[in-house]
Order: C-alpha cells, then structure tokens, then sequence
C-alpha cells in the first residue's frame, strides 16, 4: 500500500556530480587535443568532447590520444624519495608551528574566504572532487600542490591517525613550504 | 587567497528547486548574519532561459522566444559553484535583503530583475550566462 507524498520530486543522487560534469564547467575532463568550439571553454581544462566521453567507446574506435602533459589535470611525475621527505619535513613544521585545516569542506571554506595559503591534494582523490578544488584555487589564485602519495600518506604525514584527502594551510608559522613548494 | 564570491560574479547553483541554473550574485554576506549564520549570498538567476532564436524568425516569434523568467534567492555559499565569469549588472537597489522578506516586494524585485537581464540578453553580450548549461 503505498503512502501518498508530496508531489516534489525526489533530486536524483549525484545530480551535484552532473552539474560540474557538464560540457560548459567541464570539471574532471580527460584531457583532449581537440581546439575548443565557439563558446569559451575553460582554459585550465581541455576542451569538453563533443558529446560522449572517450571512456564509453570501444578501444578501436577511439581517436588516438597523443602523449602530452597538462598542468592541473595530470598527476604529478613520480617523486624523488628525498623530495617526498622535504615535503613531509616542512608539512610537519606547518602542523606544529602553523595553522591549517584538514578536509574537503574546510579546504573549500578557507579558499572561498581567501584565507588559504596553499592546498594540498592526496593522489587518490576523486577527479571531480580535484578538478573542483582546482577551479577553486584557480579562482582565488591559490598555489596547488599534489601529494604524490594518497590520503593515508598524507594523513600519516600530518600525524594524524586518519586519512587527509586534501589539506588547505592558512597560516605556514616557521615553514617555508609557500615559498619552495610551487616553483618544484 | 583572493576572495572571489564578490558581487558581479556568475555562479552555478547545486541544490534546490534551480539546481543547474545560471545565477549572478547581488549581495554577498561572508560571515553570515544573525538569523543566517553561514557564509551566503543574494543571488538573481535565470528560472526559464530565453529560448533559441534564428535570424530568419519574424520579429513576433523572436521577442516571444527572447523572454526569460528570473529568479531571487538567498543561498548558502556551499550550494553554489562560482565560474571564471561575471556579469555587470546593477541590481544592488532593485534585489536587496529586505525586499526579500515578503512575497509581495519579492514578486516586484523578481519582475524588475527580469526585465534587466532581458535587455542585458537583447544586446547580445555575456551570451554564456544566457545559455542554459547541459547536464
């Protein structure tokens, strides 16, 4: 016996994900050779395919992708051992001198306040979740940096004992990760 | 570390009844107000985005076809997505806090917003705050 509800119509889940995915915003887009179309599309991600994703079609079919390097979209090269632990000895010094907050929906607070100096990225962030982070510091021309190890890592190289998907530092105290983490 | 909700700016809205419409920020309250306790903004967006129109229709079917429908909301920053886009209209005095508050001048804001961004979208100009974005 179903009970009679409101006419509103239930939100279909993910609609959010839908919104940013869109042609127009094009967030989490692969990157695409092709010159973008009349309407200005986003700079800092390639221009949005055509209709369908390349992942929909079967391998054959698909246009050959050519090896290229993208800032923002790609992950970083792999790491030398011994920057990873520059990076892990100057996040350290932010944890115990200066301020910082940990999580997606803070990141995001402090970047919309323009109060957050740097933010960092676990490599194994959902695309979206990253391309949505990017925008973000793009618009308030915040420096990005993408940890090459995943949220536990980072989690660890915060001390913390859970995981840190992406960090935002507002305040560096004594470290000079601001300063030396961009021009790597 | 630059504030960019600021008013001007084109924003995208997430959640509610106009999730997916095109909305420009009026007023912007970062610190949030005493019954808002959170960062939101006023925004005045598109409800109905004017339809496509051709050089060859008549000059009925385009001024019929150009007409949009606006719409005025107060929303909370984390239902919103800003763009790289602003749009440069003045709708400081005609959408404002308290005009808000009761339907009647929310109605006559919401018609006087309307017709702004109907001559905006006549001219021609700001051409991707008009387009309705697929997803």
């Amino acid at each position: 016996r179903t009970i009679f509800t409101s006419v509103h119509i239930r939100p279909h889940p993910g609609r959010i994900s839908h919104i940013l995915r869109s042609e127009e915003l094009g967030l989490a887009r692969r990157v695409c050779p092709k010159p973008s179309p009349g309407p200005p599309s986003l700079s800092f991600c390639a221009a949005p395919a055509p209709g369908r994703s390349f992942a929909l079609s079967p391998p054959h079919l698909r246009p050959p992708r050519p090896h290229h390097r993208s800032s923002g979209t790609m992950v970083a090269a792999k790491k030398t051992k011994k920057a990873q632990e520059s990076i892990n000895n100057r996040l350290a010094l932010v944890m115990k001198s200066g301020k910082y907050t940990l999580g997606y929906t803070t990141t995001l607070k402090s970047l919309r306040g323009g109060k957050g100096k740097l933010v960092i990225i676990a490599n194994n962030c959902p695309p979206l979740r990253k391309s949505e982070i990017e925008y973000y510091a793009m618009l308030s021309k915040t420096g990005v940096h993408h940890y090459s190890g995943n949220n536990v890592d980072l989690g660890t190289a915060c001390g913390k004992y859970f995981r840190v998907c992406t960090l935002s530092i507002t305040d560096p105290g004594d470290s000079d990760i601001i300063r030396s983490m961009p021009t790597e | 570390m630059v504030k960019f909700l600021k008013p001007n700016k084109v924003v995208v809205l997430l959640q509610g009844r106009y999730a997916g419409r095109k909305a420009v920020i009026v007023k912007n309250f970062d610190d949030g107000t005493k019954e808002r306790p959170y960062g939101h903004a006023i925004v005045t967006g598109i409800a109905k985005y004017p339809r496509k129109v051709i050089k060859k229709a008549s000059q009925k079917t385009i001024a019929k076809r150009s007409r949009l429908k606006a719409f005025t909301k107060v929303v909370n920053y984390n239902h919103i997505m800003p763009t790289r886009y602003t749009l440069d209209v003045d709708l400081k005095n005609t959408v404002t806090a308290e005009k808000l508050e009761s339907t009647a001048s929310r109605v006559e804001a919401r018609k006087a917003a309307k017709a702004v961004l109907e001559e905006r979208f006549k001219t021609g100009k700001n051409r991707w705050f008009f387009s309705k974005l697929r997803f």
